[in-house]
C-alpha cells in the first residue's frame, strides 16, 4: 500500500464514522471499496487489518452508532465482508464479537436502517464478499442468517432480491466445493461428512425453492424460478439433481398452467437445465417439459414458447423442429390462400385478428426465421422457397399491396404501414440471402426492396433496413444483370433519396453507396456506372449538405468512389472526380464547423494513400492536409492526421516501388531525401506540435512516430544534417525544444566546470544555444522521447483515479462546510 | 385491479442518472436513459438486465422517451440502443434531437481518451442511435401505437426540455424530467394542462429548497467577474458546450454592453457557433423576451464574445474565458486553469456540478495543492491553486414551491418523486400528502411502486337502447351527469357495446332462458298439505296487501313470479316442505317470502 494512503486512511475512517458529517460524493464510497478490493486481492488482508487498526475501530464505531447514514452503513457492511474474507481475518473480527454485531439484522431493524434498500444490499454483498472460506459459511449458518437471506430473496427491491439469489447460489455452490466435502456428497449419501447445520442450510434453501414454486403468489414463484435457473447454471452435482427431483412436480404444474407472465422465466429455467446432465436422464423430464411448454400449438402462449425454444442452443433437434413449425405458423397463416385457411388453428386465427397480437406474433415469427437463417438451421421439410415468398408477401402487405385473395383478412389491415413488421421483415429477408435455393426469387426480392426504396411512405428506419437487405442480396448473390439493375433501377432511386428531406435518409443512402462501392471494388462496370449515371456529381453535391453527419458520409462515399476509380485512371472523368473531390474536401477540412466531416476528409486521404495509386496525385494537397489537420481543435482530427502521417512515412521510407527513389544513390541519400520531403510536407511541424498537444492520445501518437523516426536517423550513419535543419523559432514546439536544449547545456556546462573540462566535442555545440536552427537528429536527441513516452503511458485519466486523490477528496469535502448543490450535467 | 408500475433503475432517491421504467395499460415505457459521469466502468450505465435478461429490449419496450439533453438523462442512450440492442422508437423534442448528439460526442471524445476505456459507444453508434429518434413538437399528441399516445409540454430547464404525458386508454402518467417553474434569462417557465393524470412523476432536486431569486445570483456573478477584471485578473468559466454557457454569455454580453467594458470575452472550441446556431434555430423554445427582441437583434449573436485561441491564454491583461469541459477534467478548460491557477488575481467560476476525481471537484472542496499527473507539457508535480474559486449554481430546477405549483396545475391523483435525495424527498412527500391529500411515493432504485387505477372503459350504446331510455321520459344523455342504464354488454371483436337484451339475443343468435331461484322451507304444521297451502295463502294476503295473490286449484299459490307448493312425506306427515321458486327479477320478493315462511305461520 502506498505510504501516503496509509497515512491518510485513519483520518478518512474518522470522517466516515462521524455521524455529524454528511457522507461523501455517492461514488466515493464505491471507489474506496474498489481500492480495498484491489488491495485485498494483492496482499494478505490480515496484514491490512493488523497494520490498520483504524479499520476495525471504524467498523466498530459505525456499528455502535444508531444514527449512521445508510450509505456509510452499507459501505461498512461490504467492507467488513471483504476484510473477513480469510480465516485469520475472520478470527480478528470474531475476537470481540464484532462480526456478529455487524451482521446482526435485528440491530439494523431496530433503528429503521434496514428499511433502506442500500443497507440490505450492503448486508448481502458483505456476506458474499466474506464467503470465501469454511468459517464464513459456519458464521452464516450458525447465526441463522440463511433465513434472512431467504426473506430477502423476495425483497421489494429488484437489486436486493437478485443479490440474495446470488448469495444463495454461492452458498450452495460452496457446500459442494471440494474443499468442503473432500469429494463427498453434500446432500446425498455422505451427508455425515458435513456439519449438520450446513446440511440443514442446503435443505432450507432447496425447500424454499420448492415452496416458492408451489406458491400461489406470483412474485414468489417468479423469484423461485429465478433462483432455480441460477442454481442450474452455476451449481454442480449433486445439488442440481437433488433440487430438480424436488421441484419437478411443482414445475410440471407451472408448465401445464401455461401462465403467460411466467413463460420467459420458465424457458430460462429449462434452458439452464439443457446445459446440465439432467437432459440426458429421461426421469428428469427436461425434454418433456419443453415439449409441454409448446403444447400442440393450440395455446395462445405456445408461440412465445416456440420463439424462445428456437433460440436455445442445446435444444434437442426434435423439439427445435416442432418449435420451428409452430413459430412459422403465423407467417404462413397470414400469407396463405383461403382454401388452406381451414387448417389454421382457431387460437392463431383469433390472435391474428387483433392488431397488437398479430404484429407481435409476426415479429416473433420473422425474428425467429432470421435467427434460424443466420445459423442455417432450417429443416429439409420446410420449404425455404415458400417461406421466402411468405416474407415477400408480408412486406408487400405492409406497403399496402395485397393479393385479392387475402384482402378479406384482418391481418392485411393491421399490417399496412406497420414499421415494426417492415423492419423485422427486411432483416429476415436480408438474412435469407444465404440460401442459394431461392435465387429464382431474386427478381421478386429486388422488386419488393426497390418498392420500399421508392415509396414516399417508407420510414427512415425502414429505409435503412432496406439498404442493408439490398446490400446483402447484392453481395451474396451477384447475378448477370446486376450492373443493369444498379444503373437502371437502383441509382435513380438513390439519387432521389440523397435529396430526401430527412437527414437520416440521406445519410443512410450515402452509407449504403459507400458500402456498395467497397463491396464492388475492382468492378470496372460498376465504376463506369457510377460516372455515367451522374451519381458522382450527386455525391459531390452532397459534400455541401446542411447536416454534418451527411457531409461526413458524403466524404466517405466520394473517397470510396475515388479509390474505385483510381484503378481506371485512364478515364478523363475519373481524374476530374479526384480534382473536384480534392477542392471540396480541402474546403471542408479548413472551414467545416463540425468534426465528423473533417475527420472523414483526413481518413479519406489516409485510405487513398494506402491504396498507392494516388500518391503522386495527392502530393500537392498533402502538406495542406497535414497542416490543417494538425492544427484542428478536434483532437480526433489530429489523431487521424497523425495516422495519415504514419502511412506517409511508411510508404515513403519502406514500400518500394513507391518509395523515394534515386537510382544509383546510396540508402543514406535516399533516406535524407525522404526526410527532406517530409520537411517540405510539414510533417515535422505536425509531429512536434502534436507532441506538446493538450490531449494525451495525440501526444502519445506523435511521440511514437518520433521515436520511430529517431531510430531510423540513428541507424543511418552518414546523414547529412545540414539538409535537415529545422527552424525552432516562433512556434510553440520550438520554444519547448530550445528550453530543454538550454537546460541540457547548462547541466553539461556545470558538469564540465566541476570536472575541469574545457574543450570537448560536445563543447562545440555550446555555441548553438542561441541558434534558431537545429537539425532534426539533434532535436530528436534533445527531447527525452523515451521519458515522455513513459510518462504518457503512465498518465491515465482526465479524472484522477488514484486512491490518494480519492481520500484527499473525501477529507477536503468533510472540511469544506459549504454544500455545493447537486446538479445535473 | 389495473395498475401503473414504476421502477426506477436510476434517479430513485438519488441524483445520479435518470432511467425510469413505467408499465401502464400493458405498455412498457422507459423514461430517460442517463449515464453517471462519476464512474468509468459499467456502473455508469443503468443495468438493463433487470428489464429483460436476454437483452431483447425491442420486444419488451414500447418506446423510450428522453426529457432533455443533459447526459444524466440521455448519456446511456447509444449504449442501450446500439450495444445492448434496441430497435424501437425513441422520442425527444426537436431541439433535444439536435443537441443530444453533440453532448454525447463531446463526452465520448473525453472518455475514449482515457486509458483502458472499453465498452463505450462510438461516433457511428451515436449517429445510428439518433436515426431511431422520432422528434416531438410541443402539445402535439403522438400516437406511438393504437393504444399508446404521448404529448410533450414545455419544461424550461434547458433548451428543448420537455415534460411528457403518457396515455393508454383513460390511464395516464406525466413525467416531468427536470423542469423549472420560473423563467430565466433565455428560457420560459414550465407549463402543463390540468390533465389530472393518475400519476405525476416529478423531479425533486430542490425538494426542500426555496431558492433565492436568480437575479441575486446573477448580480453576484457579474460583480465577481467585474471586480476580477477591474483588478486586471483573468476569469475562467468552465462550461459544457451547451446550456448554461449560453445563459451566462447573454448575461455577460448585456453587462459588457451596459458598462461599456473593454476586457475581451472568449469562448473556446468550435462548438460555440454550433451551439448558438441551435439557439437561433429553436428560438421558439426560448422565452418571450428573446423571441420578441429576435426581430431587432438576435440575442445569440454576441458582439463582445469572440472565439478563443490557445495562444490567447498567455496574453497579458484581464479577460474572461468560457472553456469546455465544465468539470475541469480535460482539454482547454484544464489547460487554461493550469496556466492561471498560480495567480491570486485570477478567478475560476464553476457554474455546475463536478464529479469526484475531477479538478473541478477538488478545488470546489477547497484543495489548494493539486497533484497534476500527466501531460507532456506539464511538469509533473504540485500545482498551487492561488486563484479564487467560486461556485455558482445557475441550475434551473423547480424548488419546493415550484413542485407544489406544478401539482396544482396538473391535479394528479398520485405523486411519485424521483431525482432527489431521500431525506429531502421525505420532507416534500409529507408536505404533498398533507396539502393535496394524495398518495406520494418515492421508490429507491430497483423498487417497484404499483399504483392502482380505476380506468373508465368506453362503451358504445345502441341507438335503440338510447331511444328506449328517452321514451321512458328520462333526461337526455349527458356526459357530465352519470346515470344508470340497463342493457346487455356485448364484448366482441375488440369492442364493447351496450344493447337491449332483445337485440343482444338477436345478434348473437341465442334464445332466451329463464333463470329461477328455488328454496325449500320446512315447517311443522299438523294440517293436510292443502290446508297448509290455504293457511299460507291467507297469511300472505294479510302481509302483502298490495300484491295480487292467487291460490290455483292445482295446489299452488302464486305471487308475481313466485310459485309456492307444499309437500310432506308419509313417514312424517306433520313436517311440511314448502317449495318456493321465483325468477331473478323478483329476487327481492322471493327472499323476503322465504324468510317470512321460515318464521312459521300464525296459529
Amino acid at each position: 500500500m502506498d505510504s501516503d494512503c496509509l497515512s491518510l486512511l485513519p483520518a478518512v475512517c474518522l470522517v466516515l464514522a462521524d455521524p455529524k458529517q454528511s457522507p461523501p460524493d455517492d461514488t466515493s464510497l464505491e471507489k474506496l471499496l474498489d481500492w480495498f478490493k484491489e488491495l485485498h486481492s494483492q496482499s494478505d488482508g490480515q496484514v491490512l487489518l493488523q497494520h490498520q487498526p483504524c479499520l476495525l475501530e471504524f467498523i466498530s464505531s459505525v456499528c455502535m452508532s444508531k444514527t449512521t447514514d445508510p450509505a456509510i452503513l452499507s459501505f461498512t457492511l461490504k467492507l467488513t465482508g471483504l476484510l473477513a474474507a480469510t480465516t485469520q481475518e475472520l478470527h480478528l473480527f470474531d475476537e470481540g464479537g464484532l462480526l456478529v454485531n455487524v451482521f446482526e439484522r435485528e440491530a439494523w431493524g431496530v433503528c429503521d436502517l434496514w428499511e433502506d434498500a442500500s443497507v440490505r444490499s450492503g448486508w448481502l454483498q458483505g456476506l458474499l464478499n466474506m464467503l470465501k472460506h469454511q468459517q464464513a459459511l459456519g458464521f452464516i449458518c450458525g447465526n441463522g442468517l440463511i433465513k434472512v437471506i431467504l426473506q430477502l430473496q423476495n425483497d421489494r427491491s429488484l437489486f436486493v432480491a437478485c443479490l440474495a439469489n446470488q448469495l444463495l447460489v454461492h452458498i450452495l455452490n460452496f457446500l459442494t466445493s471440494p474443499n468442503m466435502t473432500n469429494g463427498s456428497d453434500v446432500v446425498g449419501s455422505s451427508e455425515s461428512s458435513l456439519r449438520p447445520d450446513w446440511v440443514s442450510a442446503s435443505s432450507e434453501i432447496m425447500n424454499a425453492v420448492v415452496e416458492a414454486l408451489s406458491s400461489e403468489d406470483h412474485p414468489q414463484v417468479l423469484q423461485g424460478l429465478r433462483l432455480l435457473s441460477l442454481v442450474l447454471s452455476k451449481c454442480g452435482e449433486p445439488i442440481i439433481s437433488t433440487l430438480w427431483k424436488d421441484v419437478l412436480v411443482p414445475l410440471e404444474v407451472l408448465v401445464n398452467r401455461g401462465s403467460e407472465s411466467l413463460i420467459q422465466t420458465l424457458i430460462t429455467v429449462l434452458e439452464a437445465a439443457l446445459g446440465t446432465p439432467l437432459l440426458s436422464q429421461s426421469e428428469y423430464k427436461v425434454e418433456e417439459l419443453l415439449e409441454a411448454m409448446l403444447g400442440d400449438g393450440n395455446r395462445k402462449e405456445c408461440f412465445h414458447c416456440a420463439a424462445l425454444i428456437v433460440k436455445l442452443e442445446k435444444c434437442p433437434e426434435v423439439l427445435k423442429r416442432k418449435a420451428t413449425d409452430i413459430i412459422l405458423l403465423p407467417l404462413q397463416c397470414v400469407s396463405t390462400q383461403p382454401q388452406a385457411e381451414k387448417e389454421i388453428n382457431v387460437v392463431l386465427k383469433e390472435q391474428l385478428s387483433q392488431k397488437a397480437s398479430c404484429i407481435s406474433l409476426l415479429m416473433q415469427s420473422l425474428s425467429s426465421l432470421a435467427q434460424l437463417a443466420h445459423t442455417k438451421y432450417l429443416f429439409e421439410d420446410i420449404s425455404i422457397h415458400s417461406i421466402t415468398s411468405s416474407v415477400l408477401l408480408l412486406l408487400r402487405m405492409c406497403s399496402g399491396h395485397c393479393p385479392t385473395s387475402l384482402l378479406h383478412s384482418n391481418a392485411f389491415t393491421h399490417l399496412i404501414g406497420c414499421c415494426k413488421v417492415q423492419r423485422c421483415g427486411l432483416d429476415t429477408l436480408g438474412a435469407l440471402s444465404v440460401y442459394e435455393e431461392i435465387l429464382d426469387l431474386r427478381k421478386d426480392i429486388f422488386g419488393v426492396l426497390l418498392d420500399y426504396l421508392q415509396s414516399p411512405d417508407s420510414h427512415a428506419t425502414v429505409l435503412k433496413k432496406t439498404f442493408q437487405a439490398v446490400k446483402r442480396w447484392i453481395v451474396c448473390s451477384p447475378f448477370p444483370d446486376l450492373l443493369q439493375f444498379i444503373s437502371h433501377d437502383l441509382f435513380p432511386v438513390l439519387e432521389k433519396r440523397m435529396c430526401d428531406l430527412r437527414w437520416e435518409v440521406r445519410d443512410s443512402t450515402l452509407e449504403f453507396i459507400t458500402q456498395l462501392t467497397t463491396a464492388l471494388n475492382g468492378n470496372s462496370g460498376f465504376t463506369e456506372a457510377l460516372h455515367t449515371s451522374g451519381m458522382v456529381s450527386v455525391l459531390l453535391s452532397s459534400l455541401a449538405d446542411a447536416e454534418g453527419y451527411v457531409r461526413a458520409s458524403a466524404v466517405a462515399a466520394v473517397g470510396e468512389a475515388v479509390t474505385a476509380s483510381s484503378h481506371q485512371m485512364v478515364l478523363v472523368s475519373n481524374s476530374k472526380l479526384l480534382d473536384e473531390a480534392l477542392v471540396q474536401m480541402m474546403a471542408i477540412l479548413s472551414q467545416d464547423t463540425e468534426g465528423f466531416p473533417r475527420r472523414a476528409v483526413v481518413q479519406a486521404f489516409t485510405s487513398w494513400l494506402k491504396g498507392s495509386h494516388l500518391i503522386t496525385a495527392l502530393e500537392l494537397s498533402l502538406s495542406s492536409v497535414l497542416s490543417l489537420g494538425g492544427s484542428d481543435f478536434d483532437w480526433e482530427v489530429k489523431m487521424h492526421t497523425l495516422e495519415l502521417a504514419e502511412v506517409l512515412m511508411e510508404k515513403t521510407l519502406t514500400c518500394c516501388p513507391y518509395a523515394v527513389q534515386n537510382f544509383g544513390s546510396s540508402e543514406e541519400t535516399r533516406f535524407t531525401q525522404a526526410l527532406i520531403k517530409f520537411k517540405n510536407f510539414g510533417l515535422f511541424d505536425l509531429l512536434f506540435n502534436s507532441l506538446f498537444d493538450c490531449d494525451r492520445p495525440v501526444c502519445e501518437k506523435a511521440c511514437a512516430l518520433l521515436v520511430k523516426l529517431r531510430t531510423l536517423t540513428a541507424e543511418t550513419a552518414d546523414l547529412d544534417n545540414s539538409l535537415l535543419v529545422l527552424n525552432v523559432c516562433g512556434n510553440r514546439w520550438g520554444d519547448e525544444v530550445q528550453r530543454r536544449y538550454l537546460n541540457k547545456q547548462q547541466a553539461k556546462a556545470s558538469v564540465s566546470v566541476t570536472n575541469g573540462v574545457t574543450g570537448s566535442d560536445e563543447g562545440t555545440d555550446c555555441g548553438l544555444h542561441c541558434t534558431k536552427d537545429i537539425s532534426l537528429p539533434k532535436i530528436l536527441q534533445i527531447l527525452d522521447l523515451d521519458d515522455m513516452q513513459r510518462m504518457l503511458t503512465l498518465s491515465s485519466d482526465h479524472v484522477v483515479n488514484s486512491p490518494r486523490s480519492l481520500m484527499e477528496d473525501i477529507l477536503s469535502a468533510a472540511q469544506h462546510s459549504e454544500e455545493n448543490i447537486v446538479d445535473c450535467y | 385491479m389495473p395498475d401503473i408500475k414504476v421502477t426506477p433503475l436510476g434517479a430513485g432517491q438519488d441524483v445520479g442518472r435518470s432511467c425510469i421504467l413505467v408499465s401502464i395499460g400493458g405498455k412498457n415505457i422507459m423514461l430517460d436513459c442517463g449515464m453517471h459521469m462519476g464512474y468509468n466502468d459499467d456502473r455508469r450505465f443503468p443495468d438493463f438486465s433487470y428489464i429483460t435478461q436476454n437483452g431483447r429490449l425491442t420486444e419488451f419496450l414500447d418506446c423510450v422517451i428522453i426529457s432533455h439533453f443533459h447526459l444524466d438523462h440521455c448519456g446511456a442512450l447509444p449504449y442501450m440502443s446500439e450495444m445492448v440492442g434496441y430497435d424501437g422508437p425513441i422520442y425527444m423534442t426537436h431541439p433535444t434531437k439536435a443537441i443530444c448528439p453533440i453532448l454525447l460526442e463531446d463526452f465520448r471524445k473525453i472518455t475514449v481518451d482515457k486509458k483502458g476505456e472499453t465498452n463505450f459507444f462510438t461516433s457511428q453508434m451515436i449517429k445510428d442511435c439518433m436515426k431511431k429518434v422520432v422528434p416531438l413538437n410541443l402539445h402535439q399528441t403522438v400516437q406511438v401505437d393504437e393504444e399508446l399516445e404521448i404529448k410533450a409540454y414545455y419544461a424550461g430547464h434547458v433548451l428543448g426540455a420537455a415534460m411528457v404525458q403518457i396515455k393508454v386508454g383513460s390511464e395516464s402518467v406525466v413525467y416531468t424530467g427536470d423542469y423549472n417553474m420560473t423563467p430565466d434569462r433565455h428560457l420560459g417557465a414550465a407549463w402543463i394542462d390540468k390533465c389530472r393524470p393518475d400519476l405525476l412523476i416529478s423531479e425533486s432536486t430542490y425538494a426542500t429548497t426555496i431558492r433565492d431569486s436568480k437575479r441575486c445570483r446573477e448580480r453576484d456573478f457579474l460583480k465577481k467577474v467585474h471586480e476580477t477584471v477591474e483588478r486586471g485578473g483573468k476569469v475562467l468559466i468552465p462550461v459544457f458546450a451547451l446550456g448554461r454557457a449560453q445563459e451566462l454569455c447573454i448575461l455577460l454580453e448585456t453587462f459588457w454592453e451596459r458598462m461599456n467594458l473593454k476586457a475581451p470575452i472568449y469562448f473556446s472550441t468550435g462548438l460555440t457557433e454550433k451551439a448558438n446556431h441551435y439557439y437561433k434555430l429553436f428560438i421558439t423554445w426560448t422565452n418571450q423576451k428573446i423571441r420578441k427582441t429576435f426581430v431587432q437583434r438576435n440575442m445569440f449573436e454576441f458582439k463582445h464574445i469572440k472565439a478563443f485561441d490557445r495562444s490567447y491564454a498567455d496574453n497579458p491583461g484581464p479577460m474572461v474565458v468560457f472553456a469546455t469541459p465544465g468539470m475541469l477534467h480535460a482539454g482547454q478548460s484544464l489547460l487554461i486553469f493550469k496556466k492561471w491557477a498560480g495567480n491570486e488575481k485570477n478567478m475560476v467560476i464553476m457554474p455546475g456540478y463536478c464529479v469526484q476525481g475531477t479538478v473541478g471537484h477538488k478545488i470546489l472542496n477547497g484543495q489548494k495543492k493539486l497533484e497534476m499527473e500527466g501531460r507532456a507539457t506539464v511538469i509533473i508535480g504540485t500545482l498551487d491553486v492561488k486563484l479564487q474559486v467560486e461556485y455558482m449554481s445557475f441550475s434551473a430546477h423547480a424548488d419546493a414551491k415550484g413542485i407544489m405549483q406544478l401539482i396544482r396545475m396538473a391535479e394528479p391523483r398520485n405523486m411519485l418523486l424521483v431525482h432527489g435525495e431521500a431525506k429531502k424527498m421525505e420532507f416534500l412527500k409529507d408536505k404533498i400528502e398533507q396539502e393535496f391529500s394524495i398518495s406520494c411515493y418515492m421508490p429507491a432504485n430497483g423498487e417497484t411502486t404499483s399504483i392502482v387505477t380505476n380506468p373508465s372503459v368506453p362503451v358504445d350504446i345502441s341507438l335503440n337502447l338510447l331511444k328506449r331510455e328517452m321514451a321512458l321520459g328520462g333526461p337526455l344523455p349527458d356526459a357530465k351527469r352519470p346515470r344508470t342504464m340497463h342493457g346487455t354488454l356485448i364484448m366482441k371483436d375488440n369492442s364493447l357495446r351496450l344493447v337491449s337484451p332483445e337485440q343482444a339475443l338477436k345478434e348473437l343468435g341465442l334464445s332466451e332462458h329463464q333463470l329461477r331461484f328455488t328454496c325449500r322451507v320446512q315447517l311443522h304444521d299438523p294440517h293436510s298439505d292443502n290446508d297448509t297451502l290455504g293457511r299460507i295463502y291467507t297469511h300472505l294476503k294479510s302481509v302483502l296487501k298490495t300484491y295480487s295473490i292467487q291460490h290455483v286449484p292445482d295446489g299452488t299459490v302464486i305471487v308475481e313470479s313466485i310459485v309456492i307448493k307444499v309437500t310432506s312425506s308419509a313417514e312424517e306427515p306433520n313436517l311440511k316442505v314448502i317449495l318456493l321458486s321465483w325468477s331473478y327479477q323478483d329476487e327481492e320478493l322471493g327472499s323476503f317470502l322465504s324468510t317470512l315462511l321460515k318464521k312459521g305461520l300464525p296459529s
